[in-house]
């Protein structure tokens, strides 16, 4: 593996290729969080907002771990993915409320 | 079909960003990414609007059950990690092991595919249909749609196998290989906010 690893390096250098460690982590969170989410919910008789909000926030995590190994969306050259996906993001989150606002308020 | 593990040295060690063309097709499918986050954003807050306008139809909570969701989120999870093991078998020029993880998450695709069938299907038999209310429209709207991306992401991994075997791991086809493992990543990310948002929220 490349130890020292200075700017000036040659393209090999810096392409070195990753292991299969990382990912596996990021597999193993998101079947925490998944078992973590259906245990929530089969359980049950807990307060229903704060269950909501857990399961929300623990998909929100998971999605940013896969986004960002997975689809190495954390690799550098990545400025304009991010953009069109927070774009995409933006305008959902509007979306969503719109709709609860319109049909519930 | 190329077998060539020792002697790729010709092809570059992320030969899906090699050449130009293959850069500006990561870029242009990340586009239409974005653009698959409002369209799946519009079928959710759909759903929202109407997940309580059952009519004389099901509930949500009497319809969904958790273990046959469980199993479905299992298998796509798992199915997009042997897509990411594809995609670094193929940053180290393994053709041959890039194809066999590219097999299984299609055939771990067309698992979830299946699973998600019978449910429908169960579903129709407990009076859940399309027309049932607007519940079940936009239901069968969202999580179909989902489907439908599976299927689709399922025929195009398929024919990019068959075009490797032909063509071989060149810099005109590892673009294709890289494209279609983040699509089907998106496909699994959608997933978790719909075993969250329709199935767990659904039955809370």
């Amino acid at each position: 593996m490349t130890e020292n690893h200075s700017a000036s390096q040659p393209q090999t250098q810096r392409h070195r290729v990753e292991g299969p460690q990382k990912h596996i982590v990021v597999f193993v969170l998101s079947m925490v969080l998944t078992i973590i989410a259906f245990a929530a919910v089969a359980a049950g008789k807990v307060n229903k907002l704060f269950v909501i909000f857990l399961l929300l926030g623990m998909a929100i995590v998971q999605a940013f771990a896969q986004m960002a190994f997975w689809m190495h969306m954390k690799d550098r050259g990545h400025f304009f993915p991010i953009i069109g996906i927070v774009g995409g993001v933006f305008v959902v989150i509007m979306l969503v409320a719109l709709a609860l606002l319109w049909t519930w308020w | 079909m190329s077998a060539h593990e020792h002697h790729a040295g010709a092809l570059p060690p992320e030969p899906e960003k090699a050449t130009l063309e293959g850069r500006n097709k990561i870029l242009g499918f990340w586009l239409f990414l974005g653009a698959e986050t409002v369209l799946f954003g519009t079928l959710f807050s759909a759903y929202l609007a109407f997940r309580n306008s059952v009519l004389d139809g099901p509930k949500p909570e009497e319809l969904f059950q958790l273990p046959m969701t469980f199993i479905m989120t299992v298998v796509l999870l798992v199915s997009s990690l042997t897509s990411v093991f594809a995609v670094q078998a193929m940053h180290r020029h393994k053709t041959g092991q890039m194809l066999g993880w590219m097999a299984v998450t299609i055939a771990l695709g067309a698992v979830f595919l299946g699973l998600e069938i019978y449910e429908f299907n169960e579903y129709a038999h407990e009076g859940h249909r399309f027309t049932t209310s607007a519940f079940s429209s936009a239901f069968y709207t969202l999580v179909g749609f989902h489907g439908g991306h599976v299927a689709f992401g399922i025929l195009w991994i398929g024919l990019v196998i068959l075009q490797i075997l032909k063509k071989g791991l060149t810099v005109v086809t590892a673009p294709k290989v890289y494209v279609s493992a983040i699509y089907w990543h998106f496909i699994d990310v959608v997933w978790v906010f719909i075993f969250t948002v329709v199935y767990l929220m659904g039955k809370v």
